[in-house]
């Protein structure tokens, strides 16, 4: 194992990172009165290892390091800038609430380690590598979630999400040691040797385990329920960051694994992931019917989402590939746009959804704002969620199997399920008059409207930029 | 080029009308001015190019997605270019007949204007994914018009107007999507005649398709969501969204389920006739028995939509010129009517057609309009819905004669139903001592009137202006079906 110049340069994001998070919490430490110095650092430090993945990506470095371990490609780095990227407005917005306590430093830190974790996991290429980022990623999100200690919910779903997330994390490991007495080997290449022709019984009890704790992670149903309560008590800021970058990093390398280590053994593992992403959309819509809480409402949407994601996994099938792929990237940056947003107006206006009402006629703008968020995440063009679903749909007709037609089925059924309760607070922003005491604004607001404004204009324009994407993912590197 | 120019120029305006200060007169002005751009380039098209509306200057195609040859592809052709034009001049006399709006105004015409950026797209796309963008992008102004600025009953209508156009565009979706995909191509012209599939594969794709469609236009069982929202609508509203949102439907099923899937749509016709001799008859049936002019209108609007589903399920080159004809002459009687009943309630407070009576005595250009636009409701001769039911009914009694025959029936009773309707409002003695004082429509009122009426009496009287332009485009939905 060498280290060389290149070496350095494809660890460059995980290395910013790594410095950011050392400096962020010397400086809690050494340079108490300064809450702002620290949250402009934990902005800088997000904001450098997004620019350092999107320069990689630019110049078109790829590479593997470390015995192939690790790797570098177009793939990574574009799971790279979705974490960092949500990860600098989580900080921007954090900044705000929590430099009233007094430990903005060790917030800030959590966040970062995230990022290191998540930025990392999408680049492994070994079973026992993956879990550690994975747990990097992983045991920082539990405090963050408990880190409002003035509301009994954070502490509440802290411990339901440490719980769960523990027994996950065993169930995970216990799949992976399996897979690993199976093959022989913890490296995806080497798997995908044993993983051909007719599973053994083990070999097929540890993709089960392994495809189960995943699940976990990704809150998809029957494995969601810590989600709601993990959101609702977490700050909003991790709310919004734990929704979408942790995830798509777990998505992205459960594609990685799903490819690169049992290609093989696709007709086993497509139906499960058919089965999770029905179950899971509708698990998902469902509920968030019910709720009145716009912090419960947008936990459950990510659990809808979820599955409509996982429906791309089912259609890893067939002709379907490419676009399936390209499908899990597209719908990650679009929900990571439009989730942060939605996420980002509870800060600003409230987390109950009569809190909303008027909002039309006493911030037109916001409203304005929250309606793109609530359409894109219905699926409607112009915005980024059509565009997801779009893709997820493409791939499923080129699958060219039945099973993923009964997906798309229900995904589109779960869209027009979805309507009533995104559209609940855009009737309420729009058709009904303010309440009293929702006019009163909040106060050092900027920076959180500041990026609120930045990611619908993003969720708008995103028709512009999903060529690219679609072209940059053709050439992921993962295929 | 000029053609997305056209498209786009009220996206502008949309943001134009949302900076201007909160003056009522500046913003009416300024929603007018933004209007009559899209209105007089249409125009000028029309002049410059309406015999060769495939002129390149008209089409534009950039690369969208690459590998799944989606693009950004516009272009006119007659399918379209009738509707095209009339969505700019709907626009424009929705501007004017903004009348009763007058909280949130400035947000009222930039909503207007995102929807003419859907109307104006759809009918210029040339590409299914940019079609369906632009379908879609109607949908949210139109929701948000009739919830903010409609009646008592407006949320309730508006979120039903929203689930189900949704659920049916979603289904379509589906459909276009898989098309593309098979064919690996998402342009209109690259998928002419079936693009390769075979006959089983289109009826698999055509059926999603066509549900959604059906649930646009609305055909009959379908229909339940229009009515609430007509009633609950601001008139201005009306006149867009009965004038131009149900042809989104027609105008697909002709522009692109019939000519891209023949195969896969043949199976259907006989149905989609069924569907339209049952939209002609029950609108009329029921449109007897409402009691409110308003719903009257609506299932009057409901039932002239069926000879466009009549003629262009007919596939031959009357019936389906009746059809795309028959889509711009509804979009011109259905708002007048919705405009004049929007006059008649404010003047007498009332919408009840039992409640009215003699108005023509007081308001006798209003009567007089009501009654022209409703005697072209029934095609009388010499208006311009004449022309595009007859031909309509022609084409559809060649191809089906059940459904010919019964469509023919359905003309005597829609004749029933609106000669009795004026005679209980427009025409007899004045019924209540309040109309006596009733006024006429105002000068502003008879501006965004004059144009329609005019309109209805010279397309009856010249059909050909439009027919000519129209020609071209039926004959190669004819070429691609393998018809004659």
């Amino acid at each position: 194992m060498t280290f060389t110049g290149e070496t350095f340069v494809g660890l460059l994001p995980e290395l910013i990172s790594t410095v950011f998070i050392v400096v962020v919490l010397m400086v809690g430490v050494f340079v108490e009165k300064s809450p702002d110095l620290t949250a402009s650092l934990a902005a800088l430090g997000a904001l450098a290892v997004f620019v350092s993945a999107a320069v990689l990506l630019a110049t078109g470095f790829s590479g593997e390091f470390f015995g192939g371990g690790f790797v570098v490609d177009n793939f990574a780095l574009f799971f790279k800038m979705i974490v960092a990227g949500s990860a600098f407005f989580a900080v921007v917005t954090a900044a705000r609430w929590s430099g009233r306590t007094g430990d903005l430093p060790e917030y800030m830190t959590l966040i970062l380690s995230v990022v290191l974790g998540a930025t990392l996991l999408v680049s492994v290429r070994d079973l026992f590598g993956v879990f550690l980022a994975i747990e990097l990623a992983t045991i920082p999100s539990y405090a963050l979630v408990a880190f409002d200690r003035t509301r009994r919910e954070s502490a509440e779903g802290g411990m339901k999400y440490l719980l769960t997330g523990v027994i996950a994390s065993s169930v995970l490991l216990y799949g992976m040691v399996l897979i690993y007495g199976v093959s022989g080997s913890a490296a995806l290449a080497d798997i995908a040797e044993t993983f051909t022709g007719q599973l053994t019984p083990v070999a097929i009890l540890g993709l089960v385990m392994l495809l189960s704790g995943f699940a976990f992670k990704l809150s998809a149903a029957p494995f969601h329920f810590w989600t709601p309560d993990a959101y609702q008590g977490a700050p909003t800021s991790a709310a919004a960051f734990l929704s979408v970058a942790p995830k798509a990093a777990t998505f992205a390398v459960l594609l990685r694994i799903l490819l690169e280590g049992m290609p093989e053994a696709a007709p086993t593992w497509t139906p499960v992931m058919a089965f999770l992403a029905i179950v899971t959309m509708f698990v998902g819509n469902l509920f968030a019917l019910r709720q009145r809480n716009v912090r419960r409402m947008l936990a459950y949407s990510s659990v809808a989402h979820s599955g409509y994601i996982l429906a791309a996994f089912a259609a890893l099938q067939g002709q379907g590939v490419a676009t399936a792929v390209e499908a899990v990237l597209i719908y990650s940056a679009a929900y990571a746009v439009m989730n942060t947003g939605a996420f980002l107006m509870i800060e600003l206006v409230g987390e109950d959804s009569k809190s909303f009402n008027g909002l039309f006629r006493t911030r037109p703008a916001l409203a304005l704002c929250m309606g793109i968020f609530m359409a894109a995440l219905v699926g409607i063009p112009p915005f980024s969620g059509f565009f997801g679903k779009a893709w997820v749909l493409l791939a499923g007709a080129q699958s060219g199997s039945i099973v993923v037609y009964a997906v798309l089925g229900a995904l589109v059924i779960n869209s027009v399920l979805s309507v009533p309760y995104y559209f609940g607070i855009i009737r309420n922003m729009f058709f009904e008059e303010p309440t009293k005491d929702a006019i009163s604004e909040p106060r050092d607001t900027g920076a959180v409207k500041a990026s609120v404004y930045v990611l619908a204009a993003a969720t708008t324009l995103f028709a512009l930029v999903v060529g690219p994407l679609s072209a940059l993912t053709r050439a992921s590197g993962l295929l | 080029m000029i053609t997305t120019i056209t498209i786009f120029i009220p996206l502008l305006g949309a943001i134009f009308v949302s900076l201007l200060p909160d003056n009522e007169r500046t913003v009416r002005y300024g929603a007018l001015a933004v209007a009559a751009i899209p209105l007089l380039l249409a125009t000028y098209i029309y002049f410059a190019f309406g015999g060769d509306l495939g002129n390149a200057a008209l089409s534009q195609e950039l690369t969208w997605i690459q590998s799944l040859d989606i693009g950004y592809r516009v272009g006119l052709d007659g399918l379209g270019f009738g509707m095209f034009i009339l969505s700019a001049l709907l626009t424009l006399i929705a501007v004017v007949s903004s009348w009763d709006i007058h909280t949130n105004l400035k947000q009222y015409m930039a909503m207007l204007f995102v929807a003419e950026v859907g109307m104006l797209g759809v009918f210029a796309a040339q590409d299914l994914v940019l079609f369906y963008v632009f379908f879609e992008v109607t949908l949210i102004p139109m929701y948000l018009m009739v919830g903010i600025w409609g009646d008592e009953n407006r949320r309730p209508a508006a979120i039903k107007f929203f689930i189900y156009t949704f659920l049916g565009s979603t289904i379509m979706l589906a459909g276009f999507l898989a098309l593309g995909v098979l064919a690996k191509t998402f342009s209109i012209e690259g998928l002419q005649s079936g693009g390769g599939l075979g006959a089983t594969a289109q009826v698999a794709i055509a059926a999603p398709i066509l549900f959604g469609l059906m649930v646009k236009v609305p055909a009959v069982p379908l229909h339940s969501w229009l009515l609430d929202v007509y009633v609950s609508s601001p008139i201005s509203t009306n006149v867009v969204l009965s004038g131009i949102l149900p042809k989104l439907g027609t105008y697909g099923l002709i522009k692109i389920a019939i000519p891209l899937l023949p195969q896969g749509v043949e199976p259907f016709l006989p149905f989609i006739a069924a569907l339209g001799a049952i939209n002609i008859i029950y609108g009329a049936f029921v449109a007897f028995l409402q009691p409110d002019l308003k719903s009257l209108v609506a299932y009057s609007s409901i039932g002239t939509l069926g000879f466009i589903l009549l003629g262009a399920a007919s596939g031959n080159a009357v019936g389906l010129n009746g059809a795309v004809l028959q889509q711009v002459t509804h979009g011109i009687y259905s708002p007048l009517l919705f405009l004049l009943v929007g006059i008649i309630a404010a003047r007498t407070g009332t919408r009840r057609i039992a409640d009215l009576g003699g108005l023509a005595a007081r308001m006798p250009w209003a009567g007089a309009l009501l009654a022209l636009g409703a005697l072209a409701a029934m095609g009388l001769p010499g208006l311009a819905v004449f022309a595009s039911e007859f031909m309509s009914i022609m084409g559809g009694f060649e191809a089906f004669p059940v459904q010919g025959l019964l469509a023919t029936l359905g003309i005597v009773l829609s004749a029933m139903y609106l000669l009795y309707m004026l005679s209980r409002t427009v025409f007899g003695p004045i019924t209540k001592p309040a109309y006596e004082q009733a006024k006429d429509a105002s000068p502003i009122e008879m501006a965004a009137i004059m144009p329609l009426a005019v309109l209805l009496v010279v397309l009856g009287v010249f059909p050909g202006i439009l027919v000519a332009v129209q020609r071209p485009a039926v004959e190669a939905v004819l070429a691609a079906i393998g018809g004659s």
